[in-house]
């Protein structure tokens, strides 16, 4: 890579301790008295590092960790171990100089005045981040221009549909023009559009502001039009960091193999598990490892108009990586 | 300086946000418009039947009422909602946001909020200061004034501090919210002086729950009565309460989880 690292993350680990009881009267009253603890490893020795301008996802179920490790590099949690940099800065410390480049949006939380059109919180934001007017004005009319909100800014948030305030949020939280994205699921709850729009929306400001963006989303979309590099964690550790389009191949125990037949009557069940068969076209599904030879032995054995082999779709590789057990 | 920007910036959005609500300010008017009666037809009923109570006469209770109506305005208009609102950012885990700006988070939690319209209470107790001064034999001097402005200060510094410390509660135990109602009742003893309460209550309303500090100091100095001593300890428990309110807020953001997404 030979950029400079932005984030560096070493062995983080974060451990809560939580209450814990039975379900029922009497276990609630027995919690009373005498309350049982459980560790829970939300984060286990997590290693990595993000380059200047990078877009990375953050791929994993509910409770990997995804969040926590986002707060820990936002600076909202203490670290139970290990170090976190963020712009060389240890994030935990919440120092001014550190906050002031960095920003932090959290798709089912907002944050702008509820009463008040988002141009009043935008100008709380102004006074809060110390953004001069000549900077601020045009960044501001700027990200309305991008994001195409110049309606919305001046109607008071709560009469904004969940999308719209979405895009508002964005632009709030961005008027201090951050190095450094952290994005929680940010287009959770929107439909399929307005998705579109704020991805195509942080690409932008990716390409034009050099900024690094850390990314989680339920959407495999967001990620594959986003980033090129995914981390994948699950159980509070890394279980994959590299290529997104290195996921399929590292992960995905078996390829499609798509034929178009001359006489579509045949039957392929004896090559592989047909998983999709439309006239003269039939899906295969079969172990990686023998790919090759099912190929090899289909076009000798069989009268083939085309035929094409594909890694499945990243969803499927996905779901497959999180069902494997721990 | 640039704080007190933030903080003036804050107050004037929360002045806009209150201005969409201009019925509360009728039903807040009416509010004091009671409390103010209330505590007259209290005060006339107990003088009544006597000249003076502990070494105050009519006219100076009038003052310290005004004083307690007064500042619990201030209360309600400027910590109380704050306070609220950081309960329930810490429960719900908005407070992320605070955390994350490049500004001091304990200024924040504190400047979020603003109900002007509670401010009808710092006009009618207000008026009530001066009904009762004009009441007094002795006039007020100058010293008296800044001595009473001071104390006032100091008084609305350790009442915030107070709810603070009982507020940054919250990152352990989860419901405060009962705190409010508890707060309310024990502010009610400040509208007589705390020379009329049992020593018992006397040490609690002054140094647990500083009311005394924050009313009766202040009425004892309109009325000639406060001396140099009671200033200096007011003086030097404000710093000391504000020092370990500001320490303990750091050390519950340590321990502050955030309520899981």
């Amino acid at each position: 890579m030979g950029r400079m690292a932005v984030v560096e993350v070493a062995e983080l680990t974060k451990t809560f301790v939580v209450p814990e009881r039975e379900a029922g009267l009497r276990a609630s009253i027995k919690a009373l008295v005498r309350r049982k603890h459980r560790e829970v490893h939300a984060v286990e020795e997590i290693s990595f590092e993000i380059g200047e301008g990078e877009v990375v996802g953050f791929l994993g179920p509910n409770g990997a960790g995804k969040t926590t490790t986002l707060k820990m590099l936002s600076g909202l949690l203490y670290p139970t171990s290990g170090e976190a940099r963020v712009l060389g800065h240890v994030p935990s410390k919440r120092e001014r100089d550190f906050l002031r480049r960095i920003t932090l949006v959290m798709g089912n939380r907002n944050q702008l005045q509820w009463d008040l059109p988002a141009l009043d919180s935008f100008e709380l934001n102004r006074a809060i981040y110390r953004i001069r007017r000549s900077d601020f004005t045009p960044l501001r009319d700027e990200l309305i221009g991008l994001l195409d909100v110049g309606d919305l800014v001046r109607k008071p948030v709560r009469n904004l549909s969940l999308g719209e305030r979405m895009k508002v949020e964005i632009v709030g939280s961005l008027l201090h023009r951050p190095q450094v994205l952290f994005l929680d699921e940010p287009t959770i709850g929107l439909d399929v559009t307005m998705q579109k729009r704020i991805r195509s929306f942080v690409a932008d400001y990716n390409r034009r502001y050099g900024a690094t963006v850390l990314l989680t989303s339920h959407y495999m979309a967001d990620v594959v039009a986003l980033c090129r590099r995914v981390v994948v964690i699950h159980h509070g550790r890394i279980l994959y960091d590299g290529d997104l389009a290195r996921l399929g191949a590292e992960f995905a125990a078996y390829k499609t193999i798509a034929v178009d037949l001359l006489d579509g009557a045949v039957s392929l069940e004896a090559y592989g598990e047909v998983v999709e068969r439309e006239g003269d076209r039939v899906v295969l599904r079969v172990p990686k490892e023998e790919t090759a030879r099912v190929t090899g032995r289909l076009l000798v054995e069989q009268k083939i108009a085309d035929l094409t082999v594909h890694d499945p779709p990243i969803e499927d590789v996905i779901e497959l990586v999180f069902a494997e057990p721990k | 300086m640039s704080a007190a920007r933030v903080a003036w910036l804050f107050l004037k959005v929360g002045v806009l946000n209150e201005l969409q609500y201009r019925v509360n300010f009728v039903v807040q008017l009416f509010q004091s418009l009671i409390q103010v009666g209330t505590g007259l037809a209290v005060l006339a009923l107990v003088y009544s039947h006597t000249d003076e109570l502990n070494g105050w006469s009519e006219s100076e209770l009038l003052t310290v009422l005004g004083i307690q109506i007064l500042l619990g305005g201030a209360i309600r208009a400027a910590v109380q909602p704050n306070m609220v609102q950081l309960m329930e950012d810490v429960r719900e885990g908005t407070l992320d946001y605070a955390l994350t700006k490049p500004e001091d988070a304990q200024l924040l939690v504190s400047v979020r909020q603003f109900r002007i319209w509670q401010l009808t209470d710092l006009v009618s107790g207000a008026i009530l200061v001066a009904v009762g001064l004009g009441g007094v034999e002795r006039s007020v001097g100058p010293l008296d004034a800044i001595a009473f402005g001071a104390a006032l200060s100091l008084g609305g510094v350790m009442i915030y501090c107070f709810w603070l410390l009982i507020t940054t509660g919250s990152f352990w135990i989860v419901r405060m919210e009962h705190v409010l109602e508890l707060f309310e009742g024990v502010y009610q003893t400040g509208r007589w002086p705390v020379g009329v309460y049992p020593l018992w209550l006397r040490y609690t309303v002054t140094f647990l729950v500083p009311i005394a500090f924050a009313v009766t100091v202040p009425a004892e100095a309109m009325t000639s009565r406060l001396d140099a001593g009671t200033l200096a300890l007011s003086f030097a428990f404000g710093t000391a309460l504000f020092a370990f309110t500001r320490w303990f807020w750091r050390f519950g953001l340590r321990h502050y989880s955030g309520a899981s997404a």
